[in-house]
């Protein structure tokens, strides 16, 4: 079909890669979202504090991790470059079920590798929380976390970021482009999964609240995800939160409280 | 330039929500809930595979409510279970021509979480009657080439126009995803409606094909009875080897079970049977085949 080759080249060179620093695990990709340098990727491509970039044309550039909202998988990062060739955004919340879809990305190490498909669904995941995510019928790869998902007309309406049951999900383009315009939401600073007792803390993060308020991984917060999410999302500061160590395998469990304080919101990137 | 692939991608949408509207989701199973369609007011076809207990079954309907659904009768031959709930529901029109291979195809599912779904393929395959694994009779073999994600079966499989060819089932085949006919659709639907399920003709003998020395053709030798079954109370015996049923030549299992098409419960077919190398004609009642439960 005429025109849909200048639509995925247009949108190749909006990709990148992205090599995270330190950990030696793979790199994903990002967009590039203003022609001065600005891109997004997912939190959980940038890991670390500073990553490597590479553009279509094998520019590579050091970057800085500008800001990072875990909870809703979304990084920027900072390049010193100018006169980038950005992406446009489309409306993520006009999309339907059915709409064709491109994704870019740099699955297992191919570079600028293009798949297409269907928008599968559009609404909440099970056990996700409350927040909607973007299901596509694509082909993605890991490599492909932090890349375009594009609309026929080669806008970006999403940010792939994990196969699930073989669907690529996306983050909606519009919850990136609130993260953009208002930066991070709180965060713990953890990596947990509900368990049956509530959430299981499996990382703390060195410098993140939950470290700072001497939660330890292993320990299993009590409440739901979804209250966790929107005590989160309240505005308070500190958080009271419950929690049990070393649930004992026989026996009463020893609830203990914790104060978290909440770093304040980060800068908004753009 | 790139307006036809809008338009393409437009399109394709529009019609994901006009068959959309008649597809619900079905909750009969742990977990993963599967989708069904409204084939008319009242009654829904989902994929029987998908239906794994026969009370307390939901469907989340295209407004997005919840409601009540009881199974009016399943057939696990064609992989078709018939619910009925209070809601009328709106029902699709039918594809007015026989899909061939080669053409864009969509599946439509839903799920109570994130509404309507869809997958795009194309037909890759279309050919005349086929029985399945399960023993059922399909008019068509529909072939597809998409993927058929947990939740899809039981969904619609439409054309790009938002025409219904028929119900995605994952269970028929195991190298595609199959779409279940619609005019095999409408013959389950009638049987289950006025029986609660579909009856399918019995002979209660497990047959191997095995060659004749003398006639240099096949037949089938009796190796097991079912006791008391239709067969052993006509005085068939393990040994004795058919030659013919209904008047027709049979030298395989599928040849039996195309002359049992045409015999209803009840009825007397005629088998005639080599016993000890002598010829003999049996009349055998037909019995129903007991089903799974």
């Amino acid at each position: 079909m005429r025109g849909f080759g200048e639509i995925a080249e247009r949108l190749r060179r909006s990709t990148v890669q992205v090599f995270p620093e330190g950990r030696g695990r793979g790199g994903g990709s990002g967009v590039v979202w203003t022609g001065d340098g600005l891109i997004v990727t997912n939190a959980h491509v940038a890991r670390s504090g500073a990553a490597e970039v590479e553009l279509w044309d094998g520019r590579r550039f050091r970057a800085k991790v500008a800001a990072r909202d875990p909870r809703r998988d979304l990084a920027t990062l900072r390049i010193g470059a100018t006169g980038l060739e950005s992406a446009t955004p489309g409306d993520s919340d006009s999309l339907r079920a059915g709409e064709l879809v491109i994704a870019i990305g740099n699955p297992l190490g191919f570079a600028g590798a293009l798949s297409t498909g269907v928008i599968h669904s559009i609404g909440k995941l099970p056990g996700m929380g409350t927040e909607r995510w973007i299901r596509a019928a694509v082909q993605l790869a890991p490599g492909n976390s932090g890349g375009p998902l594009a609309n026929a007309q080669g806008r970006v309406v999403g940010i792939n970021t994990a196969i699930v049951n073989g669907l690529g999900v996306a983050v909606p383009g519009n919850a990136a482009l609130d993260f953009l315009h208002r930066g991070a939401r709180p965060s713990l600073g953890v990596v947990l999964r509900p368990v049956s007792q509530g959430l299981l803390l499996l990382e703390v993060e060195p410098n993140g609240a939950a470290a700072a308020a001497s939660l330890k991984a292993g320990d299993v917060l009590l409440g739901s995800f979804d209250d966790l999410n929107d005590a989160l999302d309240s505005g308070r500061e500190v958080l009271r939160l419950q929690f049990v160590r070393d649930w004992p395998v026989n026996g009463r469990a020893r609830v203990r409280e914790v104060a978290v304080r909440l770093a304040a919101p980060a800068e908004a990137a753009a | 330039m790139a307006n036809e692939l809008a338009a393409l991608s437009n399109e394709l949408a529009a019609a994901v929500e006009q068959a959309g509207r008649t597809v619900v989701a079905v909750h009969a199973r742990p977990r993963f809930s599967s989708s069904g369609v409204f084939w008319r007011p009242g009654v829904i076809v989902t994929a029987e595979h998908t239906v794994r207990r026969e009370e307390e079954i939901t469907v989340t309907l295209p407004d997005g409510k919840n409601a009540s659904a009881t199974l009016a009768g399943s057939d696990a031959g064609t992989d078709l279970a018939v619910l009925r709930t209070d809601a009328a529901g709106a029902v699709n029109g039918r594809a007015s021509r026989d899909p061939v291979a080669g053409n864009l195809a969509l599946c439509i599912g839903r799920s109570e979480d994130s509404g309507v779904n869809a997958t795009m393929g194309i037909v890759s395959a279309v050919s005349g009657a086929w029985r399945t694994w399960r023993g059922g009779r399909l008019d068509h073999y529909i072939r597809l080439d998409l993927t058929l994600y947990p939740g899809s079966s039981g969904g619609a499989v439409i054309n790009t126009g938002g025409e219904i060819i028929g119900v995605a089932t994952s269970a028929l085949s195991r190298i595609a995803g199959v779409a279940i006919p619609a005019a095999t659709i409408d013959r389950v639907v009638d049987e289950i409606l006025q029986r609660g399920h579909v009856t399918r003709g019995y002979l209660g003998v497990g047959l191997q094909p095995v060659e004749l020395v003398d006639r240099h053709k096949k037949a089938l030798i009796v190796l097991s009875l079912e006791p008391e079954g239709p067969s052993a109370k006509a005085g068939v015996l393990i040994g004795d080897i058919l030659v013919a049923l209904g008047g027709k030549a049979v030298s395989d299992t599928e040849e039996v079970q195309l002359v049992m098409e045409g015999y209803a419960v009840g009825q007397q077919v005629e088998a005639e049977v080599l016993s000890g190398g002598a010829p003999r004609k049996i009349a055998i009642a037909v019995g129903e085949r007991p089903r799974r439960d």
